[in-house]
């Protein structure tokens, strides 16, 4: 097999012990970024490129690979124990983790997280290495018509999230997409419901919606049972997840690997939304539905795995085609280009060692990052124990000043602080936050690709039809959310109708 | 009406009259048409249909039992957020080192109640720390009057 | 109360001292400049060539000036926050910032602002850098030239953004050929490029660093350059002008600060920013990103700025087109 031997020659490079430094710096730093709210992957990169300079190409991509899906590994642990979403690609896993960890369950769902990661990263990067010149054509495939579908798909399953009133649930997704409407319209660039602020211009930031919702409004709300005397600590459970939670868990690993890596490679489309589609897939798939959003373990095995898996086939489009597909991949690109390297469409085959190089680093990353969780949720689960009294303020300022150093800008705290009470009066009033912060993420891209649908399309709506994926999509809308329902009605009737007739 | 239900219709209210307003707003942007969207056709789109599901609301109001009794404790909130909003006032006015102690203190001693000893050590080590993890460990450009 | 009055007591005298980073704009007089370090704000989200070039302007300088230098990233409206907050600071030189062209030359005919950054608000320091355009369609496109695109029945083309020199170029060129063609404004180059790749828009135009390497593998073509003469990166390619379509439009990046920066600090930093541009960093980037040097003085970039604002404006003007109705 010829086209293995650049790929073993790969793990050469890799157990270099320079690059083994290098891969575990990159992961630890990662794991400890992801930590930190606000202060995300691109920025740390951006904040390291320098270095970079004095560092051999290969190892100094290896470090900044490690960074980015480390900070996936570490997302994770603010939503469990805080309800506060490190990362975009962790809000879901704030809804039932957060709520395994009320239940002293914390340990269970870290772990279950790790491992799901693990998995999630493993089986991307097995088919990065076999299938990413085949797959890397997908991502062109998707054009404007294609992701108004998908997007049209994700704000659908959005619904499905909440876990009071659907009722409830819809009206929180109007409000995120009406709030991400604020700022330039995407395509005429006329300013819109902005109030003349310049800072609005271009939108809220994601991380300030998550963060401020879920984030602070949580803090707020716990205040008030600051003075009260404060309930029995739920006993922290084992730091590990048992074997009846891994037995519940395959099925959820198997499916986030796959669509993780599948939606992964969609530039724009990425980690955030693979996680929600895992999430709802796996209420969907599960016979309990109704555990969804008081602790199921599913609801962090899947989108845990899937937001890894996503995150390492963002590498895909990058190293086969040149398109950076995220604001990370896209300082990746930056960085590629300090060390005098323009990646492109020939990029394995001018560079195999690098190529390779950093794809088999990933193998060892996850790895590490495997190894190093593990024992740390012990640690880890132990701020739980902290008094409510010292960890809140310590959460909220870490908090405030992550959301700082997101744009260097003050305004964004006020607007942080803003949406944390808005957060805190939703859940007084029984809203939930994730349907909003979700639709917010998607609002944007079903808006801008639905237009420059129909700009492609000359006004005709039927062109949508015309496009073999996007009608393969609108399908499945059809199939997966309008015939349930109906399916449900119909049932009910002949239910009825045959308690009639019993009666 | 029990105090569920007006919280329930008040709750309600709010987005009807916020999806009200940037109806109105997304209206005078422009909307188009169909075939050709303009600036204000999505934002109307979304505005209507908030309107729509939370006047569904305000029609169902009985209580779900999610909903919970604003106590005296919202004040303890309303000076919390009060706070932050101080805080990032003076974030880049004064540098993060003297709001970041002055919030640490309020909400330890004012909000928490702990011993003036905790208040003093938490707040000081853990603007120490946050000082060395963001500036000089993370090389972040945080406004800050200490020089190390 | 205690506590309250405490915390005033210190937040008041902590006020007396200079406080660094972030956007401060507190700091010491000019004699003597440098004496702290000096704050680089670039206008867009870290690893765009603009904050890689600013990175290595950034460290090449520090010391030929004799100070550390900071590079702070302020992303939003085109370059606007980042202008508004750095030409409203105080013009002592240790808070100046990389602007765009594109803010004064190209946003100001295509979009509307009531309170823009004004050129009367800056102090031009020094030229950096020119990036220049190239139009792209797809491999497989039935469009070998220039002539077959602009004499088309039907072109919808794509465009890294409203206000972008992207859509300006193509805005002038479809003017000038008459030419029945829709415009598709991505968020940026990269999906710009995706999109021809693609095949979903008939062509666009992309800076070069944006397409270079998809041309060079063979999976898009590139039509024209709108440059004023062919680059040295493809020198194949013919530019618009070669075609019979005079569209020159180029992105330039240029380092100012605050009006009413004092002479001789303006003079320090651009003879500090002189030998920080020779360094093998600065180029090195410049020379992968396939961006061209702009070799201009304080002076000259104002006069430049001015006379594209003209030029375009005077274009559009001939041509009949309203550059602001050309969005929709």
């Amino acid at each position: 097999m010829d086209f293995l031997s650049p790929v073993i020659a790969g793990f050469g490079v890799v157990f270099q012990p320079e690059n083994l430094f290098y891969c575990l710096l990159g992961v630890t730093l990662g794991m400890l970024i992801g930590v930190l709210p606000g202060l995300g992957p691109a920025a740390t990169i951006a904040v390291l490129l320098p270095i970079t300079y004095n560092i051999e190409p290969t190892a100094a991509i290896i470090m900044l690979a490690g960074i980015f899906y480390g900070a996936q590994y570490g997302g994770t642990i603010t939503s469990v124990l805080l309800r506060l979403p490190g990362e975009a690609s962790s809000v879901v896993t704030a809804i039932d983790g957060h709520a395994l960890a009320r239940q002293g369950r914390a340990g269970s769902a870290l772990g279950i997280a790790a491992i799901g990661s693990f998995i999630g990263g493993t089986v991307a990067i097995i088919g990065l290495t076999f299938v990413a010149p085949l797959v890397a054509g997908f991502a062109l495939d998707f054009g404007p018509s294609e992701y108004t579908a998908l997007a049209l798909l994700g704000i659908l399953l959005i619904t499905t999230l909440g876990t009071g009133s659907p009722l409830k649930s819809i009206l929180m997704a109007t409000v995120g997409l009406l709030l991400a409407t604020i700022g330039q319209d995407p395509l005429e660039g006329v300013s819109r419901l902005t109030f003349g602020v310049d800072q609005l211009l271009d939108g809220i930031d994601f991380v300030i919606v998550a963060m401020g919702l879920f984030g602070v409004g949580e803090i707020l709300y716990n205040l008030e049972s600051l003075r009260k005397p404060a309930e029995p600590a739920a006993a922290v459970g084992s730091v590990y997840p048992s074997r009846a939670e891994l037995r519940e868990s395959k099925g959820a690993i198997t499916r986030g690997s796959v669509l993780g890596f599948l939606l992964g490679i969609l530039p724009g489309g990425g980690a955030t939304m693979s996680s929600m589609v895992a999430y709802a897939v796996e209420k969907r798939a599960s016979k309990q539905p109704e555990k969804f959003g008081k602790g199921a373990i599913q609801g962090v095995a899947g989108p845990e795995t899937a937001n890894n898996a996503a995150a390492t086939s963002s590498f895909i489009p990058l190293l086969t085609l040149g398109i950076p597909a995220n604001a990370t991949m896209a300082i990746m690109f930056g960085a590629l280009l300090i060390q005098g390297i323009t990646p492109g469409p020939a990029l394995v085959a001018e560079k195999p060692d690098l190529f390779w190089g950093v794809v088999n680093s990933m193998y060892v990353g996850n790895l590490l990052l495997l190894a190093m969780s593990m024992p740390l949720i012990g640690v880890f689960v132990r701020i739980l124990r902290v008094r409510q009294a010292i960890l809140a303020p310590l959460t909220i300022l870490v908090t405030m000043i992550g959301v700082y150093t997101v744009r260097m800008s003050v305004f964004d705290m006020f607007i942080m602080v803003g949406l944390g009470v808005v957060g805190y009066l939703m859940k007084k009033a029984g809203f939930e936050p994730g349907p909003l912060v979700l639709a917010f993420v998607l609002g944007g891209l079903l808006e801008s690709s639905f237009r420059r649908s129909m700009r492609i399309f000359g006004g005709d709506v039927t062109g949508f039809l015309t496009q073999p994926i996007t009608a393969t999509l609108l399908a499945v809308i059809v199939l997966i959310v309008v015939v349930p329902p109906v399916l449900r009605l119909s049932k009910r009737k002949r239910q009825r109708q045959e308690e009639n007739v019993a009666a | 009406m029990s105090y569920e239900r007006r919280l329930n219709v008040v709750a309600a209210l709010v987005p009807l009259v916020i999806g009200v307003a940037a109806a109105i707003m997304s209206w005078n942007l422009g909307v188009g048409s169909l075939s050709a969207p303009g600036p204000g056709m999505w934002p109307l789109v979304v505005s209507v249909a908030m309107v729509i599901t939370a006047a569904v609301l305000v029609l169902q109001s009985r209580p779900r039992g999610d909903e919970e009794r604003f106590t005296k404790d919202v004040v303890t909130v309303a000076i919390a957020a009060a706070s932050l909003i101080g805080y990032a006032f003076l974030f880049e006015l004064v540098g993060f080192e003297v709001p970041t102690i002055a919030l640490l203190v309020l909400w330890l001693k004012g909000l928490g109640r702990e011993s003036w000893p905790v208040t003093a050590v938490v707040s000081v080590v853990a603007t120490a720390a946050l000082y060395l993890l963001f500036i000089t460990g993370l090389g972040v450009s945080l406004p800050h009057i200490i020089q190390l | 109360m205690r506590i309250g009055v405490l915390l005033a007591a210190v937040a008041l005298a902590a006020s007396a001292c200079a406080v660094q980073g972030g956007s401060s704009d507190k700091g010491a007089a000019a004699s003597g400049y440098p004496n702290k370090p000096v704050e680089f704000t670039v206008p867009t989200d870290p690893g765009g060539s603009t904050d890689l070039l600013t990175r290595a302007l950034a460290k090449s300088i520090e010391e030929p000036l004799g100070a550390k230098a900071v590079v702070v990233n302020k992303p939003g409206a085109n370059g606007k926050i980042a202008g508004k907050d750095v030409f409203g600071s105080k013009p002592d030189g240790y808070r100046i910032a990389v602007m765009p062209q594109s803010l004064f030359a190209i946003g100001p005919l295509m979009l509307d602002d009531a309170d823009p950054v004004k050129l009367t608000d800056m102090t031009f320091i020094k030229g950096l850098a020119v990036e220049d355009y190239v139009l792209v369609v797809p491999a497989d496109s039935k469009y070998k030239t220039l002539k077959d695109l602009v004499s088309a029945s039907d072109v919808k083309y794509g465009t890294t953004g409203p206000g972008t020199g992207s859509q300006l170029s193509q805005t002038l060129l479809f003017g000038l050929g008459k030419t029945n063609a829709a415009p598709v404004p991505f968020d940026g180059g990269a999906p710009t490029v995706t999109a021809v790749l693609g095949g979903k828009v008939d062509a666009a135009s992309v800076q070069i660093a944006e397409g270079f390497k998809q041309v060079q593998a063979g999976k898009m073509r590139a039509l024209a350059v709108f440059s004023d003469k062919r680059l040295e990166a493809m020198p194949e390619v013919p530019t618009a002008k070669e075609s019979g379509y005079d569209v020159v439009v180029d992105q330039r990046r240029f380092v100012a600060g605050p009006a009413g920066l004092p002479a001789e600090v303006r003079d320090k930093l651009a003879a500090a920013i002189d030998k920080a541009i020779a360094s093998p960093e600065y180029n090195e980037i410049l020379k992968a990103n396939y961006i061209g040097r702009w070799d201009a003085n304080g002076d000259q970039v104002g006069a430049q700025l001015n006379e594209s604002l003209k030029r375009f404006e005077t274009l559009a003007k001939d041509l009949g087109i309203d550059l602001k109705a050309q969005q929709q």
